[in-house]
């Protein structure tokens, strides 16, 4: 396991430490305290502004103005937010199960908050735990956030709560297959789970995974709209069948725990997005030694918080894109959600897999030796060739797979219900026709005499 | 026979659109362009051609329809500054709920070299709280000095408020602005 060392000197020289062996306390106890308090400090902060921007953004596309009164524009909408939700009665059903009802929310939330630790937020030093199983960690973690949402709904002891909470666990059991199978694709090419090292590998490469995994990326998206509960997948709360869902009989600083945790759930979706599809704090321009051909760039502090920024403009737009979907499109039903889940989202990263695969051992050189020698590679070796081979990767990876994937998903699911609602209708409106015109042919056929009639 | 509402056939063009999902990128792009003008375009509130309805109303002026019929006014001669009403009391007969009433006197008024005796107007009250703003005072009255103007912001802390008098009539009440 190869740990990045990446204290900067001030760190050391605080400590009266020196770099080679005796960094113990620099590396592992102060620098790292320092980057929790400041990843958490602006995490927070961010959820609540994005609580605001949505808002904004659900008011722009509604032809309405949104929060306008605090502040100017609105702006300290969030810190009265806060305060009220801190000084609101904490209401604890008399029925609930007390302990679980107050342990839930605390486990959704340190779920989702444990997860920043991985996430490579810019280049050098602007990483808390640069760990080897980076990717392994976050799919696990982030799935523990689960189990807050069920036992906040058995607590409760309220129908609507525990309709939610089966929801949401069926959904986000379901969703978290479909995401898992489609980073896999991506893996295949980075040959890291590491985060830093996925963005390096993509560096290496000079190309960004969405261009050589588009299927993935689409079924990542798609995933992780389910797994964070956002629109068109938000059944676990969907106002109009189930009050609230999950948190329904949660009220005050709890009810504002599960909203951190479903904020901090959209930005780590997206953070991973961004570091396995879309290049990281990679941008084209920004380099190690120069900003957008500004010149080099002498001292690397800079370079470091150039590449916050792009990573975190990356995220805002796939953020942006998660608002935009929620206040375009109407909520699934929940056959339909579950069907999209099992039925395409699944199979079609399994797919993905399956033909990455094939393309990958096609374009193995002869000189490589064939599949035994790139399994011998190990971590560092580099399969990913430049020039010709990325277009080959990326002709089949777009142009080849995507077709086959959802020629083969449209005809397997053409003979479900729902696919297939056009014909069935066809079919009853033919019977009843038919039935009709028997019944208009009967009395004629019975009584002619009579005539007429 | 019913009426088949849906095509008896599918097309191609219809299961090619389904299955590129085309109806949902449309609409995204419909949310998308409002969410766009809403960032640049100048806000007036209550303009239904623009990105933003919303009017914030008590900071801008609300809009309201040209034909709304609001606070009563008594309109003066913009000439000489004197009161168009003759006391003739045609608005308070015509009103259906009586809130109008009208007190004058007749005195002789001097117009030029002649001495006419005329009635001339005393007192006018106008009771807001009993009126339903029909309008019918308005249509009577000759010389078009009554009228309901756009005005609303008709609330007052004390029931007395509610009858205007002659001064209030003719000069308005004064609201509290506010800004934006």
């Amino acid at each position: 396991m190869t740990l990045l060392l990446v204290a900067p000197d001030w760190v050391l020289k605080l400590m009266h430490e020196q770099r080679p062996n005796n960094v113990f306390w620099s590396e592992y106890i102060i620098w790292p305290a320092i980057q929790i308090v400041v990843v958490l400090f602006i995490v927070l902060t961010l959820i609540a502004y994005l609580v605001y921007l949505e808002r904004k953004v659900s008011a722009f596309i509604q032809a309405r103005l949104g929060p306008m009164r605090v502040g100017p524009w609105g702006l300290l909408q969030p810190l009265a937010d806060g305060i009220k939700l801190l000084l609101k009665e904490d209401i604890i059903p008399i029925k609930a199960d007390r302990a679980v009802f107050m342990i839930a929310p605390i486990v959704s939330v340190v779920a989702a908050l444990v997860v920043l630790a991985v996430i490579p937020w810019g280049a050098a030093w602007a990483t808390i735990a640069n760990v080897n199983i980076g990717l392994l960690f976050i799919l696990a973690v982030s799935s523990v956030g689960v189990l807050g949402l069920v036992l906040a709904g058995w607590s409760s002891n309220s129908k609507y709560s525990l309709l939610g909470a089966l929801r949401s666990s069926a959904q986000m059991v379901s969703y978290e297959i479909g995401m898992g199978l489609s980073i896999i694709g991506a893996l295949m090419f980075a040959r890291t789970l590491s985060m830093s090292g996925i963005v390096d590998a993509q560096k290496a490469d000079g190309m960004w995974y969405v261009f050589l995994q588009p299927l993935g990326f689409l079924v990542y998206l798609v995933s992780a709209l389910g797994e964070t509960n956002r629109a068109p997948f938000d059944l676990p709360e969907a106002e109009s069948e189930l009050v609230a869902g999950y948190h329904t009989e949660y009220s005050g600083f709890r009810w504002a725990l599960f909203f951190m945790a479903e904020y901090s759930g959209m930005i780590v979706t997206s953070a991973v997005a961004v570091t396995v599809f879309l290049g990281g704090w990679m941008l084209p321009g920004v380099t190690g030694t120069s900003l957008f051909g500004l010149g080099p760039i002498s001292s690397p502090t800079l370079h470091t918080f150039a590449s916050i920024i792009v990573f975190a403009a990356k995220i805002f737009v796939l953020i942006y894109a998660y608002m935009w979907f929620r206040w375009t499109w109407p909520r699934y039903r929940y056959d339909q959600l579950m069907e999209l889940g099992w039925k395409w989202m699944i199979p079609a990263g399994l797919a993905n897999i399956v033909l990455t695969g094939v393309w990958y051992v096609l374009a193995l050189p002869k000189s490589q030796g064939g599949l035994l020698e790139l399994m011998r590679g190990g971590p560092g070796a580099r399969l990913v060739p430049t020039g010709k081979g990325i277009i080959y990767f990326i002709v089949t990876g777009s142009v080849v797979t995507i077709p086959i994937v959802w020629g083969l998903l449209a005809t397997i699911n053409r003979r479900s219900r729902d696919f297939n609602l056009h014909e069935q209708r066809q079919l009853q409106m033919q019977l009843r026709r038919e039935r009709l015109e028997k019944m208009l042919q009967q009395p004629a056929a019975a009584q002619p005499a009579e005539g007429g009639q | 026979m019913t009426a088949a509402k849906t095509p008896a056939k599918r097309t191609i063009g219809h299961l090619i659109r389904r299955l590129l999902l085309v109806d949902l990128f449309k609409g995204l792009m419909v949310t998308f362009k409002y969410n766009a003008r809403a960032m640049y375009e100048p806000r007036e509130g209550g303009n239904p051609n623009q990105a933003i309805y919303t009017e914030q109303y008590p900071l801008e002026p609300a809009r309201v329809s040209e034909r709304f019929r609001g606070a009563p006014r008594l309109n003066l001669d913009p000439e000489n500054g004197t009161t168009l009403c003759i006391a003739c009391d045609l608005c308070a007969l015509a009103c259906p709920v009586d809130c109008i009433e009208v007190g004058s006197i007749r005195r002789e008024v001097r117009e030029g070299e002649k001495v006419n005796k005329k009635k001339v107007l005393t007192t006018f009250i106008y009771d807001t709280s009993r009126c339903m703003f029909c309008n019918l005072c308005v249509e009577a009255c000759p010389t078009d000095c009554l009228e309901l103007t756009q005005s609303f912001e008709l609330a007052v802390y004390h029931r007395a408020g509610f009858r205007w008098d002659r001064e209030m009539l003719e000069k308005g009440i004064n609201y509290v602005r506010y800004k934006k």
